[in-house]
């Protein structure tokens, strides 16, 4: 594992590999990384099916430039894509919420790789399968399966490439010519007049806050739980469901959707999580006034 | 004697070619007789043995030959010609082929006949009675516990693609502010000075 924090963080590569969720098509990415001579991370995340979106870290500052949005940068560490690259920064942080087990060794993209399993120990989470190439700790494949075992998302390496030298496209990047750096207005502290009583084991609250939806503009209360690998919002509002439903749960690709009605209040979970899960959190909800 | 049973025994097995023996067969009775029990009992044994058997035809075979006219030298025919009876083998295969391939095709449009109408009846019974929502194959995985109207069907989905691009865009943001919190000063002094190292390329 720590090989595969250090291969991450430090090594020049391009990485080829596809995600597969329900629903949706495959989508094709390709993930660059080096470290310059000024010892500064260069990243570049980019979908390469449709018009595309396009990521490039440097150092602590990521640049997002995507259809139909005016490109923006943000400070952070990490680029938030497909897969949970926080987790590859720092794996230790699961060990409270989950089990690492070394599972066999098999071929994977053509490479040798060690399977490593990771499984939620309150099994109140998805499970993955991770496969890291044996020679540098690269990922080389991402499996993330439901209670039953069954797939669910499937991150597959399709091309792999270790360099000496940083790739000549990330040399070309250049911080003056990013975006300007969005600063997030920080939301007032609202008054918590509700509380989450019963976390699955290992989540933590990590935000919370009161803010409009994009699209309707509706006032939200907002709490984002995170155990590292999976995150999951949490919204709170006027009830909105008609009386006598008693909510509903969708599945978006891999994502959950549970709705349900709690006295005045609809409440909203969205996450990589299973629905009793996402349930047992609704239901948890108390109001302190 | 017994060295002759054992013998006998050999033969039946297989393992043994003694042409004296197999002379002396025909002559002593009492040997002909055990040879005959010993293939009884082989067959027995092996789990070869018919169900309803009779089990000496020997003594019906012989007779058959007696009766049977002697051929001494066959008359040749055409087809003894080494050509045609090199050919024959062919004939006779392709024949066999040619029945097997007929009988596929008689199973096949047998099958597909006999498949074809139970599928129809499958098929059309379900959802045709039933107008508006069709039950299973709705391409959307809405579970809802009572029947909403449209307007409202479309409000819901509204607000679910707004709760979803909102989780979308709060997931991009979560590092952001976190780090913006944790950040100590330092890193962003260092940031500072990449942006005066990048700056005059």
């Amino acid at each position: 594992m720590k090989k595969m924090v250090y291969a991450i963080t430090h090594l020049n590569y391009q990485i080829s590999f596809v995600v597969l969720k329900p629903g949706v098509d495959a989508q094709p990415y390709l993930w660059r990384h080096g470290v310059n001579e000024q010892g500064v991370e260069l990243e570049q995340l980019s979908l390469l099916n449709g018009p595309g979106i396009e990521m490039i870290r440097i150092g602590d500052q990521v640049s997002y430039f995507e259809p139909n949005v005016p490109p923006y940068s943000l400070r952070s560490s990490i680029i938030n894509g497909p897969f949970p690259l926080a987790f590859f920064n720092d794996p230790a942080r699961l060990a409270a919420s989950y089990e690492f087990i070394a599972v066999a060794r098999s071929r994977i993209s053509g490479r040798a790789a060690q399977q490593i399993r990771i499984v939620s120990r309150d099994r109140s989470r998805y499970s993955f399968n991770l496969w890291l190439d044996q020679e540098t700790g690269l990922l080389l494949k991402l499996n993330m399966v439901n209670l039953k075992g069954q797939l669910l998302e499937q991150i597959q390496v399709t091309e792999f490439e270790v360099t000496a030298t940083v790739h000549p496209y990330l040399e070309r990047v250049e911080l003056a010519k990013m975006p300007p750096v969005v600063s997030l207005a920080q939301t007032a502290e609202s008054e918590k007049n509700w509380q989450i009583n019963a976390l699955p084991v290992g989540m933590e609250i990590i935000k919370w806050d009161v803010h409009r939806l994009p699209t309707n503009g509706e006032v939200v209360d907002y709490v984002m739980l995170s155990d590292g690998l999976v995150d999951v919002s949490v919204y709170l509002q006027r009830a909105g469901l008609q009386a006598g439903e008693e909510g509903f749960v969708y599945h978006n690709e891999s994502n959950t959707l549970l709705t349900r009605n709690l006295g005045q209040l609809q409440v909203t979970v969205i996450g990589k999580l299973p629905a009793q899960t996402a349930n047992a959190i609704v239901s948890s909800i108390t109001l302190v006034n | 004697m017994t060295q002759k049973h054992e013998n006998l025994s050999a033969i039946v097995d297989g393992e043994l070619q003694d042409d004296n023996l197999i002379s002396e067969l025909h002559s002593d009775a009492e040997l002909s007789a055990k040879w005959q029990r010993y293939h009884l009992i082989r067959h027995g044994l092996r789990k070869e043995m018919p169900l309803h058997a009779d089990f000496d035809i020997s003594a019906q075979v012989a007779a058959a030959l007696e009766h049977e006219p002697a051929i001494v030298a066959p008359k040749r025919t055409w087809k003894d010609l080494p050509v045609v009876a090199s050919v024959i083998p062919f004939a006779r295969q392709s024949g066999q082929l040619a029945i097997a391939a007929s009988v596929a095709v008689a199973m096949v449009i047998g099958v597909q006949q006999f498949n074809q109408p139970e599928e129809l009846q499958d098929f059309y019974t379900a959802p045709a009675t039933i107008p508006g929502i069709q039950g299973g194959l709705s391409p959307v995985s809405l579970e809802q516990s009572q029947p909403v109207n449209r307007d409202d069907v479309m409000e819901q989905r509204r607000r679910i693609q707004a709760y979803l691009t909102d989780h979308k865009q709060q997931l991009r943001f979560k590092t952001s502010v976190v780090d913006a919190a944790e950040k100590p000063v330092e890193e962003i002094e260092d940031k500072q000075n990449q942006e005066s190292e990048t700056q005059p390329e």
